[in-house]
């Protein structure tokens, strides 16, 4: 009896988790891959089966294809800013500066706590090419500003600087921890050996570092691309012309605006196949100390 | 004497400004009266500083119950992520079981899972469950969190073996060795932990967004996006009092454990 307690006990501890999880994430994806193949618009009383029609609009609409592509950019701009400029940064708070690296942490942390709605509206107003302040002083300067929320890309590089507003500190502080770890006997050891600081940086830092390296990076994509929602919806929902839209963006669009739950779901499923190759990278290159829970 | 000053530090503070500035902008509109805020836009300090925003966005929206709503559902979003996360972990730290290596990559997994994946299926569950329009509709599936599991694992696994095996054979209840040993070591990652799933459920927009649309349900960040788009018109000054308002709450939580937190953002990445 007492031996029997001993193995259930575990999974009692685990069984709210497990529901919660079942729930709201397991069935959701079978059902949501299950509505891939569907026609439905989210009330009627009937799904029409249409088979791979939904994939096949995913790849061939030339709305789709579009945002497909965005996503691509956003992707570009969202590694450069969000992880690229905060590990550069990092690298110079911890080899390159003596004084203030705490208090840099705390400053760059402080944007973090706002809602990025706040932050879609803060700079909205900022870049705003008529009326807002860089307007004003480019003006006075004899140039113009663009108008920004008329063409997708520019719109997208404004909607990745938000974010960038942000998460910057986040990562910032990610990577700077990892840093941190890298025992500093190897640092000395190049130092007093005379080697010039950015190659010791290339050939050993940033190697010692790949893990968190890879882990900030991933998660700049997969969460990255959820992050720019909230801008997206306040400042351009997904315009002009889909310009400005992602894949994710799109679902949403597809499902609660458009009322197409296949395309929407057919939309979901390929984004998760995307970023389950991510989780397999994560997997092989962050994760490979977790074998100590087998 | 000059002493050689490090030139890194100007491209630092220029980002420190970057992120600061706009923040100070923010709270210096939301005392600008609406002609201030477009005539002396570059002045960061109001000429005409006045309190009238805040006093007609206490007559537009209702304030106290937006503020209610916000904190009722980060509340019970945190210690649902709390409980769950640490109950997760405490299995994880004490048992060995078949099965733990998958559940832990599975733990994992779930950070990689797109929200849209999830969006269709459980607006449909929420609002069969007629909590459309309702806090606990927006609670309901986010009350476990792999991030919380990972740090408190971490946290866990430096409670030395020696302590809880002690514990294990003087026949000390489980239930004990959870509450009286395994909580209190991990007070400060609570804390810190707690204190980020509150921020960020507090900030919380794109769920909220498809279950909360009866204006009575609303939490700050929808409130606040109405003012960008048909009804406040273009009043900026009132939409940046009402984010200066939202953003009160996050600051103090950060002012009182801003070391806790930047620590558990540390060991988030750590592996």
């Amino acid at each position: 009896m007492h031996n029997k307690n001993k193995k259930i006990l575990p999974f009692l501890y685990l069984l709210p988790t497990a529901i919660l999880l079942i729930v709201f994430m397991i069935i959701p994806i079978i059902y949501t891959f299950y509505l891939s193949f569907f026609d439905w618009n989210l009330i009627a009383p009937t799904k029409e089966f249409v088979g791979l029609r939904n994939y096949i609009e995913v790849f061939t609409n030339p709305v789709n294809q579009k945002v497909i592509l965005n996503t691509l950019i956003y992707i570009f701009f969202l590694i450069v800013l969000n992880f690229l400029v905060p590990y550069f940064i990092s690298l110079i708070v911890k080899f390159f500066i003596k004084k203030m690296q705490g208090a840099y942490k705390v400053l760059f942390f402080i944007p973090s706590l706002f809602s990025l709605v706040v932050g879609a509206m803060l700079f909205t107003w900022i870049l705003n090419p008529v009326s807002g302040p860089i307007a004003y002083v480019m003006k006075n300067l004899g140039m113009t500003m663009p108008n920004w929320s008329n063409s997708g890309i520019l719109a997208i590089t404004v909607i990745c600087f938000i974010t960038n507003w942000k998460v910057f500190g986040y990562n910032f502080i990610l990577l700077l921890t990892g840093l941190g770890s890298i025992p500093t006997n190897i640092i000395d050891a190049a130092k007093i050996d005379g080697i010039p600081k950015w190659r010791l940086i290339w050939n050993v830092i940033l190697p010692m570092n790949r893990g968190i390296g890879i882990y900030v990076l991933i998660l700049t994509i997969v969460q990255g691309l959820q992050y720019v929602f909230t801008p997206i919806n306040v400042i351009t929902t997904g315009g002009p012309y889909y310009g400005s839209s992602n894949m994710i963006y799109q679902t949403y669009l597809n499902a609660f605006v458009l009322y197409k739950t296949g395309t929407s779901s057919a939309l979901a499923i390929v984004t998760f196949v995307v970023f389950l190759v991510l989780l397999f990278i994560e997997i092989r290159f962050v994760e490979g100390k977790a074998k100590k829970y087998v | 004497m000059f002493k050689k000053i490090n030139l890194w530090h100007i491209l630092l503070i220029l980002i420190v400004l970057s992120a600061i500035v706009p923040i100070l902008f923010m709270v210096s509109n939301s005392f600008k009266t609406l002609r201030d805020s477009y005539g002396t836009m570059l002045n960061l300090i109001p000429t005409h500083p006045t309190i009238k925003n805040y006093l007609l966005l206490n007559k537009q929206v209702n304030l106290l119950g937006l503020t209610w709503n916000t904190f009722l559902m980060a509340t019970i979003v945190t210690i649902g992520k709390l409980l769950t996360g640490l109950l997760t972990a405490y299995a994880f730290r004490t048992y060995q079981f078949k099965g733990k290596m998958f559940i832990y990559l599975l733990f994992v997994a779930t950070i990689f899972v797109p929200f849209t994946i999830v969006m269709i299926p459980n607006y449909l569950v929420i609002s069969k469950l007629n909590l459309l329009n309702n806090i606990w509709g927006v609670a309901l599936p986010q009350l476990c969190d792999a991030t919380g599991i990972m740090i408190f694992l971490k946290t866990m696994e430096k409670i030395p073996n020696t302590l809880i095996d002690a514990a294990k054979i003087d026949d000390i209840p489980k239930r004990k060795i959870f509450f009286n040993i395994v909580i209190p070591i991990l007070k400060p990652s609570i804390v810190s932990v707690g204190a980020i799933f509150f921020i960020n459920s507090w900030n919380e927009y794109v769920w909220p967004t498809l279950i909360l649309k009866d204006k009575a349900s609303f939490t700050l960040p929808l409130a606040l996006q109405n003012y960008i788009s048909s009804e406040g018109g273009t009043n900026f000054p009132l939409a940046m009092a009402l984010s200066t308002i939202m953003v009160i709450l996050p600051l103090i939580i950060y002012l009182i454990f801003q070391k806790y937190i930047l620590n558990s953002i540390s060991n988030s990445g750590l592996k």
